[in-house]
């Protein structure tokens, strides 16, 4: 699928509730249709972030591991 | 051979079944549960700070301040050692999943993790308990004050959470700048996580069952300590996220697992109270009053609302914290710090002066079944539950109280 990154968000080293705050609020700044990469290493997020985007309509395009521990998504809004 | 190769798949597919996603909130509420009821019908029900507060006098005593000097070592706490090997089975529940990896935060994320244990540590001792003694458990043991704590936990959640959104709003650099994240291993590789993890396990199997010929109730805390410690890393039951969530992102889930855990809970201590399971050696009046704490009304209030707003700006309450410390998450290893520290100074010197000029009657035990029966104390309990749930659930779907 064709995308254009508009922001990246980068939330390594943060813990649990910082990643969703923080992914809460960028979303909030974008326009429908932006796409926005975010980057982790909150294990948490893992189960967080689809279960958000599920409820909150946003589409989550990608998601994946960088490199060890470094987990990357890339989110859509809708 | 052929055979053996087999019964080798079926073992590694139970084993992804545990570690390759996480559980839901609710498998980690009800075998929490489960287990609670165990560690009350074996001795006294899940705590704790308790581990925090006995890691700190054992501190203090080291570096040899005098008024700590009596204090019983923490290798002989049952406590300090559930705690000690919720974090080694929160670890071995990361290794096992490859989740493992030391996760450094920026520093204002490092100050707000000793703040907020700090805060939890003058909060778990004037009320008498944390998130766990004196909710997870508390409400259950039919406890009027635990009832009270819940409502200034909710009120001390919600207002740091306005503040962390403060926050990120007008201080941002608080939580951005350098990270690092060492050890962390990628799916495919990294067998040294898995084999680490075996290591943790079958040493603290071989030194429960070297505890369990001179005690074996403590060879039950190491166990259990073990076991729900990987239980909450693999469902990440977290009783912060239960109380924060529907006012942030409006999630219910973590809500739903705390209040499946409480339910199942509830019915264990109901029977053990009311038939007395287990009380032998003491009172049946004392096995009713286990993990009733005299802290109604006023200690239980102030006591929640401080606890409250520490494990919210620290990102993981009591258990929350043990068990992030385990995975790795060194912001937590500062919470951590911070509520050993606090938590005996707060013991020995803050809370008395505070509650040595409280009158009676702001800090008595209520035991609900004491005004309104066993049947009655249940159903109430049972109606707060049902109330919460279908104010999380309404709230999910409406957004009315969620910031986003």
């Amino acid at each position: 699928m064709d995308y254009t990154i508009k922001e990246t968000l980068d939330c390594k080293g943060l813990s649990c509730p910082m990643p969703m705050m923080k992914l809460a609020k960028a979303m909030k700044g974008l326009s429908s249709g932006d796409v926005l990469e975010m980057i982790g290493t909150d294990p948490g997020t893992k189960s967080d972030l689809p279960k958000w985007c599920d409820k909150s309509g946003n589409t989550l395009l990608e998601e994946g591991e960088v490199e060890g521990g470094v987990f990357r998504f890339i989110i859509q809004k809708k | 051979m052929a055979e053996n190769k087999k019964e080798q798949g079926a073992l590694s597919e139970l084993f992804r079944v545990f570690f390759s996603k996480h559980w839901p909130v609710w498998v980690g509420g009800i075998t929490l549960g489960l287990l609670n009821i165990i560690l009350f019908a074996v001795k006294s029900p899940w705590g704790a700070s308790g581990a925090f507060n006995s890691w700190g006098e054992n501190t203090f005593r080291l570096i040899g301040i005098n008024a700590f000097e009596g204090t019983a070592p923490s290798t002989t706490n049952l406590y300090a050692m559930l705690g000690l090997f919720t974090i080694l089975g929160a670890m071995a529940g990361a290794l096992f999943s490859k989740e493992f990896a030391l996760r450094i935060p920026p520093v204002g994320e490092l100050v707000k993790g000793f703040i907020g244990g700090g805060l939890m540590a003058l909060g778990a001792t004037l009320g008498i308990g944390c998130t766990i003694g004196a909710f997870f458990s508390g409400v259950p043991a039919l406890s009027g004050g635990a009832i009270i704590f819940t409502i200034g936990l909710f009120i001390g959640v919600i207002i740091a959470l306005k503040y962390l959104l403060w926050e990120m709003e007008n201080v941002p650099k608080f939580s951005t700048g350098k990270s690092f994240t060492l050890l962390a291993v990628s799916s495919e590789k990294g067998k040294w996580q898995v084999i680490l993890g075996w290591i943790v396990t079958i040493a603290t199997f071989v030194l429960a069952y070297l505890t369990a010929g001179t005690n074996g109730v403590l060879a039950w805390f190491i166990l259990s300590g073990l076991v729900m410690g990987l239980i909450c890393q693999r469902s990440r039951f977290c009783i912060v996220k239960a109380f924060r969530d529907p006012f942030m992102t409006g999630e219910s889930d973590g809500s739903v697992g705390v209040i499946v855990g409480l339910f199942v809970t509830l019915i264990g201590f109901t029977a053990i109270k009311y038939f007395g399971i287990s009380a032998e050696e003491t009172t049946l009046r004392a096995r009713e009053m286990t993990w009733v704490f005299g802290h109604t009304w006023l200690r239980a209030i102030l006591g929640g609302f401080i606890f409250g707003l520490g494990m919210t700006v620290a990102g993981g309450c009591a258990v929350g914290t043990l068990w992030r410390v385990g995975e790795g998450q060194v912001k937590l290893w500062m919470s951590a710090l911070g509520f050993l520290l606090i938590s005996p100074l707060s013991k020995k010197y803050i809370v008395p002066a505070i509650v040595d000029n409280l009158p009676t009657s702001m800090k008595f035990k209520s035991y609900l079944p004491d005004y309104i029966g066993y049947a009655g104390a249940f159903i109430v309990v049972v109606i707060l539950l049902l109330l919460w749930y279908m104010f999380v659930k309404w709230n999910e779907r409406t957004g009315k109280f969620s910031a986003y």
